[in-house]
């Protein structure tokens, strides 16, 4: 138990766990942060009001310069709020292999939980962030309001994951934006574990010559789920790269999964695979797959199907005797398994471990 | 005692009858091999035996284990110790052919042993039948049996597409599974094979062969003698000379 009675199964459910190493730890609750900690040369974790009060880099090159405070409602009610989150820095140079873990709990119900978060990676660094999300308890209401601008400088890879495990009850609405500068790569990760009332989520990143911007995600939408949820990717420097992977799984909640390539210039490379499964006849799987090209040197390409368990595989595995529920099980986990190349073990079971917490409902 | 007893059995596929009115013994410890042109039922026959979807039995009696089999799931048969290998398996995405086999038996050790002997090992770890060959399929789907361990073994062509070497591999693969070593009252397992080529006989000895052609089974007869009509005179002109044959060799 954490102090304030919060139940550490909710935390690491959502991978903040301690007993990983880690190279830095931050825990807000609510609106408070709860704990920080940084263990490594080279890698700073700071409060963001701190960091706006004494960074002057921060405040005029960094804050609510990516996201447009004035984009709508959420990100102004975020502009006029104290800033509660953190600001993440890497030195030049100094590459990371433990993540950083972070969690978000909502504990107040009915409250809106604001976070604003701001990462930094210098040339040529290396970074892993877990990055926890979920209510105190499932039953909760309440909302969450999260703002994320990233600046990947030149040459710097940051693996940034995302575990959500909100309650039935909860809206979600972050905001992110990426800018990764030359040979930069970005690879973002994105689990669903349990139904929420409605996220609605659509990271942009801005890829400067020959980076690479990879998003990753897995739904699993039980009923009374709504997910609204993307990823676009700008390819605004000669040779930059894209890929966009989701799975989504339907069984009676209703996904809408937007994302967008846009190549700009020469050498653009971009690939997206949008998968859906639908396990019955309630929900909706609304893929919605983009391409635009702007110039004739580019190379954008996209899979996207939408449809039920094959019933050939299913009576195939049954051929060897599983039951019905033992084959479809096997099939959603295949489908659902993704290897994300250019993280951590560490990060990869983590991710593992939520998929399969949001397959089985044991959470 | 038969193990399985196939009595006037009809069976429609897509609202067509393709299986119509077929009588078929296979004794415990036999190996049976079934002739048939392209497009005459062979497979469908299986698949209705194995109980997949969207073969539909109309009418008549499959009795396995003296029980009729017809109304039981295609898992409930597989546990009954049916076991089926595909003539065109399909690939299943995601999911790892060690997966598959570490779900059906409690006895892991096995797995690497045999996948060794079918010349798989380095196939545990890829997803089942994706970007296999042809002949690493067939080979995939021995190494399944050979973990299920079926009483009565489907085997819907199972050399096609196989180079010489790795049918010699199957087929040993197939001769221990259905303990050849043994003499024939001592075996207990059975097979049902189908073959066109004929080549898996030359390593597996049938008892009996039957034909098959529009759904029908013409008769029954000794596999070689059978096989050298066919080569002969195909199917098409020799519908009576087998049945002349069959006359003969009283052995069904
Ligand atoms: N799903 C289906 N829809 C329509 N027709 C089908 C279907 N499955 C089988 N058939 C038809 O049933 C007939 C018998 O097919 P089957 O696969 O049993 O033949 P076979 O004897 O195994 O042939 P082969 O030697 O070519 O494998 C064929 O004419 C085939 O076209
Ligand atoms: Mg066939």
């Amino acid at each position: 138990m954490l102090k304030n009675n919060i139940d550490s199964n909710r935390l690491e459910v959502v991978g903040y766990d301690p007993t990983i190493l880690s190279c830095g730890n931050f825990l807000v609750l609510d609106n408070d942060i709860a704990e920080i900690s940084c263990n490594i040369n080279g890698l700073h974790i700071y409060p963001l009001v701190k960091a706006l009060e004494h960074i002057q880099h921060v405040r005029d090159n960094l804050f609510f310069k990516l996201v447009d405070k004035d984009k709508n409602d959420y990100t102004r009610k975020a502009f006029e709020s104290d800033p509660v989150g953190y600001y993440i820095k890497v030195d030049p140079g100094i590459k990371l292999e433990e993540p950083v873990q972070a969690a978000f709990l909502l504990c107040t119900p009915d409250s809106t939980q604001i976070i604003h978060n701001i990462i930094e990676l210098g040339d040529n660094s290396q970074l892993n962030i877990v990055n926890g999300c979920t209510t105190a308890r499932h039953e909760n209401r309440g909302r969450h309001i999260g703002i994320t601008e990233i600046y990947l400088r030149k040459g710097s890879r940051l693996g940034y994951t995302m575990l959500h495990s909100w309650g039935a009850d909860v809206e979600v609405f972050p905001f992110g934006v990426t800018e990764v500068e030359e040979k930069g790569r970005f690879i973002s990760n994105y689990v669903g574990m349990t139904s929420v009332k409605k996220i609605v989520s659509y990271p942009v990143a801005y890829v400067k010559k020959q980076g690479s911007a990879r998003f990753y995600s897995v739904i699993y939408a039980r009923p009374e789920s709504n997910f609204d949820m993307g990823a676009k990717a700008v390819l605004e420097g000669d040779e930059a790269s894209g890929e966009i992977i989701s799975r989504v799984v339907s069984e009676g909640g209703n996904v809408t999964s937007r994302q967008m390539l846009d190549g700009r210039v020469s050498g653009s490379l971009g690939h997206m695979e949008c998968s859906g499964l639908m396990l019955n006849d309630h929900g909706v799987i609304h893929s919605i797959p983009e391409l635009r090209g702007a110039h004739p040197d580019i190379h954008l390409s996209h899979e996207a199907s939408v449809g039920r368990i094959s019933t050939e595989e299913l009576s195939y595995l049954m051929t060897r005797g599983l039951s019905e529920e033992q084959a479809r099980a096997l099939i959603i986990r295949g489908f659902l398994d993704i290897k994300i190349e250019g993280i951590p073990a560490k990060v990869q079971q983590l991710i593992d471990d939520a998929i399969e917490r949001s397959i089985s409902g044991t959470i | 005692m038969a193990l399985l007893n196939i009595k006037d059995l009809h069976v429609n596929v897509a609202g067509k009858e393709i299986i119509r009115g077929i009588d078929l013994e296979i004794e415990e410890g036999r190996t049976a091999v079934i002739f048939g042109p392209n497009g005459s039922g062979k497979s469908t026959l299986m698949g209705a035996i194995a109980g997949l979807p969207g073969y539909d039995v109309t009418k008549g009696l499959i009795e396995y284990k003296g029980h009729d089999i017809k109304q039981l799931s295609t898992d409930d048969r597989a546990r009954l110790g049916i076991g089926l290998s595909y003539q065109y398996p399909p690939a299943v995405k995601g999911v790892r052919l060690r997966t598959l086999l570490e779900s059906m038996t409690s006895d892991r050790e096995i797995i690497p042993e045999y996948a060794d002997m079918l010349n798989l090992s380095g196939y545990l770890d890829r997803d089942i039948n994706v970007g296999f060959s042809g002949g690493e399929r067939k080979r995939s789907e021995v190494l399944q049996l050979m973990v299920q361990t079926p009483d009565l073994m489907l085997l819907d062509e199972p050399e096609s597409g196989v180079d010489i070497e790795n049918i010699s591999i199957i087929a040993n693969a197939l001769k221990s599974l259905l303990e050849k070593e043994k003499p024939i009252t001592k075996r207990t397992r059975s097979a049902l094979i189908i073959t066109h080529t004929g080549f898996i006989l030359d390593y597996l000895r049938a008892d009996v062969a039957h034909v098959i052609m529009n759904g029908r089974v013409l008769g029954c007869g000794s596999p070689s003698e059978i096989f050298e009509e066919i080569r002969l005179n195909g199917y098409s002109k020799c519908s009576n000379c087998f049945a002349e044959q069959f006359k003969e060799n009283n052995i069904c």
